[in-house]
């Protein structure tokens, strides 16, 4: 930086000057990154992998949508074309409810590939939702696939981190940190004018990504089911994310470049760093999360479902529950015999049996949701020092692809199952006359098919507080360490 | 070996003992290694008990079964019938028996170096229940996890040899030339050794061997005390050296092909932490990315609904010929419904929807056979790709094993079918004879001994070639540095 430039600054009103400092240093900042044309390229080579992932993310989803679109309508023709039968065969037949797809999904796919696509709704029973499509990929398929998710949370830092790394060292090995100091300019001013020209720097890279995803958003979201401005607003919540998640990296690379040695150590300190964040600590998170809180297996799961299921009568007609559920009834209509009874107690006996489940399968799903919230949670904590593990779970949840988003679906789906249940139980008690009775297409048709209305995004902001926080906490962290390192700045 | 090669290596060695950042790196990487390996004992640790819990159970619903069964002959006997249960409960009942209760556990054991690669085993549940119905049915059940754990990976020995393992070798031999140079011994160093290339050779191996034998050592300790010495011994650990060598010798290539550009350690750096992002993150990716979208995965709902289409037809098929049956045998003549003719109908069910759910599973397995072979073909591009598959492999928790699992339910199902199927259709009742001849899935041989994992030969080569032709570019950059 030439003396003249900077001639000024000690003759001019302290604020004023202050500003022009900044203004001066982001400026140059910013012309000697868009001259290094290693850094140009690198960046024109990141922006076009982000759409290119985008446009991968577009096309998949646009098919699963179609494919799930396909299956719910099959689905709903097989319900509707069922045979005349007893309504409560009809019910152990059942539906399947189909996820509908997250629009944002084409950006963070999420968890998606990991919980299933469909969940089969029948009788007596809540099931998981099945056919994960992450099973089918193969074992190279965990090395992960493009997603603009993915491209931001792991090499973006890198090009902030290249981009960063010898804005305070390199001017110290040149020899004009010592000019600049020696024409009246502040540390601190230094550093809010190289992090204001990083941070342009970021928006940047991040505003292809951003106009890209809307663009795909704007195609892509059926207005007739979903609202465009929730999606956009849930895109405006994830560009201030990924904002704050690299502004922090930017603080940290000129923390560090203030601090270090000479470039060399900067680099290596950060490049320790971003591989610490973007692949140690996921790793060891997910593994202290799953050791503090066990998730139950499937075989221990299900047979704590059994065993409280085995206190209610189900089909067993010499059950206790069964017996005691009788005379109680007869009791109630005072009546001395089942015949007698002006409705049909197979109905009732099927809906005291299928209420007394809900109450079961909300106490053990809810536990389940519970164990995996607690697990989150502890991924999470150490997020506002690694900040990739607050990151995601914000990215999840604002794209509608996390496992709360997950377990939305699958209660929503469990209230339709329980729609059908009641429904079909009502028609027996008040037509059924004998154990021949049957049904016909009418009540098929009667009976709804599943439709899903994804939570809006104040849902994903209920349960992102923390993730938030530590997310913040990581840009506060970062600017109050470069803050300390400005206040440590040697000129040479 | 001349004494130029001896002399190097023992120069750089005693330089590199004396620098504190050497072992930090050394010591974090074995450590991580060892690390990662008792992650990968106590993930199969947890497998073993889930197939235990699984085997469990079935002994429990069988002698469950067996006692009911023995009630309901002794009550016979003695003249005092008990009442009837439903068919579902019924333990005299096949078709019914066969397709829940008294269901077959097909375990998949953790194979001898499990704990080196989490690889599919997470996804893919390591006991399965086979019953008499369709595949939908039994073969996609999934072993709960949080799916956020699943997409965040496990840490396993994969994974540091992968990821963290290359970064070490790029650490120590990314700038043999360029910090001599930058340093002003190059020319020294030159001067003082009679065969300099020969002397260059050996600081380089002395700083290539240093992380490549601390990886080693510590891949042998860790499988020595948390997989025992038997297991050290086989020719699959024997493998897990080779791989973990070639992709050592990989990355020094690389490293020592880029200090041979005769460029600063800056840049030397840079281009290395560059190849690194690209072949262990972008190209692995983008590989996955492509296969994907040239042949998209099927999906599997197709398969679910085939199987109740052939329900729904099965149902209407069975009222059509109950219908001619009360035609032409009058309504008095129709048989009778409950128990028969819920069996009957099951059967029907069953039948129909086997023989769709079994084409239209080789279908989608065609598919994912096409998209494997092209993520395959294209996975030659990073050796990072083919060293995760040739680790899982070697762990038996890649697709090659699960295939061969899934083959031999394939088989199982079949014997399980007609076992009771056979007696269903000429209206047999199970008896206690039956119970203890049921048919068992068999245990693979080469679950408990270690044998040689197949299928290595084209992931080491196409690691080996590029090592290989970065060697030879190393040797021309060397020499075109005047030496």
């Amino acid at each position: 930086m030439s003396d003249l430039a900077l001639a000024p600054f000690a003759s001019a009103a302290p604020a004023k000057g202050r500003w022009r400092v900044v203004r001066v240093v982001a400026a140059k900042e910013w012309l000697e990154l868009s001259r290094d044309r290693r850094l140009v390229w690198l960046c024109g080579f990141v922006v076009v992998l982000m759409l290119a992932a985008l446009a991968f993310g577009y096309v998949e989803n646009a098919r699963i949508l179609r494919e799930r679109e396909t299956a719910a309508k099959a689905d709903r023709e097989l319900w509707t074309g069922q045979s005349a039968k007893n309504p409560h065969a009809a019910a152990h037949f059942g539906q399947y409810a189909f996820k509908p797809l997250s629009p944002l999904a084409l950006a963070d796919p999420g968890v998606d590939a990991y919980v299933g696509s469909a969940v089969w709704l029948e009788a007596h029973k809540q099931n998981e939702t099945q056919f994960k499509q992450a099973r089918d990929g193969g074992v190279g398929a965990r090395l992960g696939s493009l997603s603009l998710a993915f491209i931001l949370q792991t090499i973006a830092p890198l090009i902030v981190i290249l981009m960063g790394f010898s804005s305070f060292s390199g001017e110290r090995e040149c020899g004009t940190l010592k000019q600049l100091l020696s024409v009246g300019a502040r540390p601190r001013d230094i550093l809010a004018g190289k992090a204001m020209a990083l941070i342009g720097a970021i928006f940047a890279l991040l505003a292809p990504a951003v106009i890209g995803a809307a663009l795909a958003l704007f195609f892509f979201v059926d207005r007739e089911r979903l609202s465009l401005a929730d999606q956009f607003v849930r895109l405006g919540a994830l560009g201030a994310a990924y904002a704050a998640y690299l502004a922090g990296f930017a603080f940290l690379a000129l923390g560090v470049s203030a601090l270090a040695k000479n470039s060399r150590a900067a680099l290596v300190t950060l490049l320790a760093f971003w591989l610490a964040n973007s692949f140690v600590a996921p790793r060891l998170a997910t593994d202290a999360a799953r050791a503090f809180a066990p998730t139950p297996t499937w075989q221990e799961f299900r047979a704590g479902i059994v065993q409280d299921k085995s206190k209610t009568f189900g089909h067993d007609d010499s059950h206790p529950g069964f017996v005691a559920f009788r005379d109680e009834t007869l009791k109630k209509y005072g009546v001395p015999r089942i015949e007698d009874l002006p409705v049909n107690f197979r109905g009732l006996a099927l809906r005291k049996d299928d209420e007394a489940g809900y109450a079961i399968f909300d106490r053990h799903f809810g536990a389940l949701q519970s164990t995996f919230d607690r697990q989150d949670a502890l991924r999470v904590a150490p997020g506002f020092l690694f900040p990739l593990l607050a990151l995601r779970p914000i990215s999840m949840a604002f794209a509608g692809v996390d496992s709360r988003s997950q377990f939305d679906f699958a209660t929503s789906a469990e209230a339709h199952r329980r729609d059908i249940q009641n429904e079909v139980s009502d028609n027996i008690i008040h037509f059924a006359h004998d154990n021949t009775y049957v049904a016909g297409p009418e009540l098929w048709r009667k009976i709804g098919s599943f439709a899903y209305r994804a939570p809006g995004a104040g849902f994903a902001l209920d349960y992102s507080a923390l993730p938030i926080a530590a997310l913040f906490g990581w840009l506060a962290l970062a600017v109050i360490f470069a803050a300390f390192a400005a206040r440590r700045l040697r000129p040479v | 070996m001349s004494s130029a090669f001896l002399a190097g290596l023992r120069f750089e060695a005693r330089m590199m003992r004396r620098d504190g950042a050497v072992w930090f790196a050394l010591i974090v990487l074995a450590g991580v290694a060892l690390f990662a390996l008792t992650m990968g004992s106590s993930r199969v640790a947890s497998q073993q008990a889930a197939i235990a819990g699984a085997r469990a159970d079935e002994t429990q619903r069988l002698s469950r079964l067996q006692k009911t069964l023995a009630q309901l002959q002794e009550a016979d006997a003695q003249g005092k019938p008990a009442p009837e249960p439903p068919p579902f409960r019924d333990p005299r009942n096949p078709i019914f028996m066969g397709g829940g209760p008294a269901a077959a556990v097909a375990a998949l054991a953790p194979a001898p170096l499990a704990l080196v690669a989490t690889g599919q085993s997470d996804l893919l549940p390591p006991a399965v229940r086979v019953t008499t119905g369709s595949k939908d049915s039994f073969l996609f059940a999934d072993e709960i996890d949080n799916p956020a754990n699943l997409m965040s990976g496990a840490t396993d020995l994969a994974f540091v040899v992968v990821f963290v393992y290359p970064l070490v070798v790029l650490a120590m031999a990314f700038n043999l030339l360029a910090g001599e140079r930058e340093q002003g011994t190059l020319a020294m160093s030159l001067a003082s050794a009679r065969q300099p290339a020969a002397a260059l050779a050996g600081k380089l191996a002395a700083r290539v061997a240093a992380p490549i034998a601390a990886m080693l050592l510590a891949v042998a300790v860790g499988v020595w005390i948390f997989a025992g010495w038997e297991r050290v011994a086989s020719a699959g650990f024997a493998a897990l050296l080779v791989v973990v060598l070639l992709y050592g010798l990989f990355w020094a290539a690389l490293a020592t092909a880029v200090d041979g550009l005769g460029r600063g350690s800056a840049f030397n750096a840079l281009t290395l932490i560059g190849a690194w992002v690209a072949i262990t993150m972008i190209l692995p990716a983008a590989i996955n990315s492509l296969a994907a979208f040239a042949h998209p995965a099927p999906s599997r709902i197709d398969m679910v609904l085939a199987a109740r289409a052939a329900s729904t037809d099965a149902d209407k098929a069975r009222d059509a010929s109950l219908a001619r049956y009360a035609q032409e045998h009058g309504e008095a003549g129709r048989p009778a419904g409950g128990p028969q003719e819920m069996t009957l109908r099951r059967l029907a069910t069953q039948e129909a929807a086997f023989q769709r759910v079994e084409a239209i599973v080789a279908e989608h397995d065609a598919q994912l056979a096409r998209q494997r072979d092209m993520a395959d073909r294209l996975g030659y591009l990073s050796p990072a790709y083919l060293t995760y598959q040739a680790l899982a492999n070697i762990a038996g928790s890649g697709e090659t094993r699960y295939r061969a699992f899934l083959d031999r339910i394939r088989a199982f199902h079949v014997d399980w079918r007609e076992f009771f199927l056979s007696r269903a259709k000429a209206g047999a009742s199970l008896t206690a004879q039956d119970y203890a001849a049921l048919p068992r899935f068999p245990q693979a041989d080469d679950e408990l001994t270690a044998r040689a994992p197949a299928g290595l030969a084209r992931p080491l080569l196409g690691v080996a070639l590029p090592a290989l032709i970065l060697a030879v570019f190393a040797w021309r950059g060397f020499r075109r540095s005047g030496i």
